[in-house]
């Protein structure tokens, strides 16, 4: 066991100046933008959209709430996201706030299964609306994955599910606008493929630090 | 009395002058953003008020046992390698003490301390366990924990009882051994989180 101060010594000599990366906040921001941008674009380039979503959101103040709800929760989870791959700064109130705004989000469509938001249709029914749920996810589920370990997080795989809650959020919470409503669906079709995101993103840095170590 | 046996109440943490808690915070901003920038000089004058620093309140919160400083070592490489992730504007000691809690707890929990004493030998364990005048009554934190759960903690974490030796010495099961050490983990995690650094 080497004493305290030759650790000092060698730290020292180790020391070469780096170079601080952008504040989470505007991390996040930049990868939330980017990431929203990307799946909404995909979204409508690989699919239609349902035809009634824009007049249903401006007419039905419920699904409105609903959606800024999900939207809400979606820029939470990803500040926490990125604000645990820093020391610091991120404070147990905040953390709970976000999960406290996902539930909210998630207890509405359990409570939409007695009394629907909406009328349940299959009017704008995407043919793999799971399928690209989960698959839309994984781009941005990278990215943020590389931020975070070019930051420091202090529990990499907690960090990793979620930035792989957050990127799973952003297909899903669309999903509302572009596949059929009903809340059975959107919980089996849309929100369980963003929480398999979430779990599967622990095993995807696992599998990525492995690919890194052996490349080393 | 036992050492595990008594019910120690927690003490108020020592309170620090809050302009020199201030000063120091500033101090360390400076020197961490210097070294940010290269400076080998402040960085090794940081990391060397800060090990003193973080000794000492691992030492007051958990005890003086040997595995605190290997903690303090441990604490230095993450501070060594989050470096970068310190921005000058904000307050020091948040981003110190994150860190601290986290690798603190990291190796209380990966059973560190265990490891060490079985290293140094059974005498050392016999000793800690039957001595008032051993280590075991310093960490205030520790003392601050219920009975139950610091004798669950104490026995296997610190003292490097299996958990079927520290279930048969509280004559309890195994399993209630574990939910115990689970507990006394997370509230130690959280006395940690809320005190004020």
């Amino acid at each position: 066991m080497r004493t305290r101060e030759q650790l000092l010594d060698s730290l020292a000599s180790e020391l070469t100046p780096v170079v601080r990366p952008p504040a989470p906040g505007l991390l996040c921001s930049t990868w939330l933008v980017a990431s929203a941008a990307y799946v909404v674009l995909l979204t409508w380039l690989l699919g239609p959209i349902r035809p009634v979503a824009l007049q249903q959101l401006l007419t039905v103040p419920r699904f409105s709430l609903e959606m800024l709800v999900g939207t809400v929760a979606a820029c939470a989870l990803a500040a926490l996201a990125f604000r645990s791959a820093v020391p610091g700064s991120l404070s147990r109130g905040f953390a709970w706030g976000a999960l406290g705004v996902l539930l909210l989000w998630l207890a509405n469509f359990v409570l939409g299964i007695a009394i629907p938001t909406l009328e349940p249709s299959m009017l704008g029914k995407r043919d793999h609306c799971y399928l690209e749920t989960f698959l839309y996810a994984l781009p941005p589920l990278v990215g943020a994955l590389y931020w975070q370990q070019r930051l420091y997080p202090m529990s990499p795989r907690r960090a990793a599910m979620l930035a792989g809650l957050a990127a799973g959020m952003l297909p899903a919470l669309y999903m509302q606008i572009a596949c059929m409503y009903e809340p059975v669906h959107i919980l089996a079709f849309h929100v369980g493929p963003a929480l398999l995101v979430a779990a599967v993103a622990p095993l995807m840095l696992l599998t990525w630090q492995k690919a890194l170590a052996i490349g080393d | 009395m036992s050492v595990l046996q008594a019910d120690c109440k927690l003490e108020s943490m020592p309170k620090q002058d809050s302009s020199s808690f201030s000063a120091d915070d500033a101090r360390w901003s400076r020197l961490m953003a210097s070294a940010q920038s290269g400076d080998e000089g402040d960085y090794r004058q940081l990391l060397s008020e800060l090990s003193d620093v973080v000794h000492r309140y691992l030492a007051v919160r958990l005890g003086g046992y040997d595995f605190v400083e290997d903690c303090v070592q441990e604490i230095l490489i993450a501070v060594h390698q989050a470096r970068h992730t310190y921005d000058a504007r904000r307050a020091f000691r948040p981003w110190l003490f994150a860190i601290v809690r986290h690798k603190a707890i990291d190796a209380m929990r990966r059973g560190e301390a265990r490891r060490r004493l079985q290293q140094v030998g059974n005498d050392t364990v016999e000793r800690a366990v039957a001595g008032p005048d051993c280590e075991l009554g310093s960490g205030q934190m520790i003392a601050g924990l219920p009975l139950g759960l610091r004798e669950a903690l104490t026995l296997t974490k610190l003292l490097g009882y299996s958990s079927a030796e520290a279930a048969q010495q509280l004559s309890i099961s195994e399993s209630a051994l574990k939910v115990r050490v689970h507990r006394a983990m997370g509230k130690l995690k959280r006395m940690l989180e809320v005190e004020s650094v």
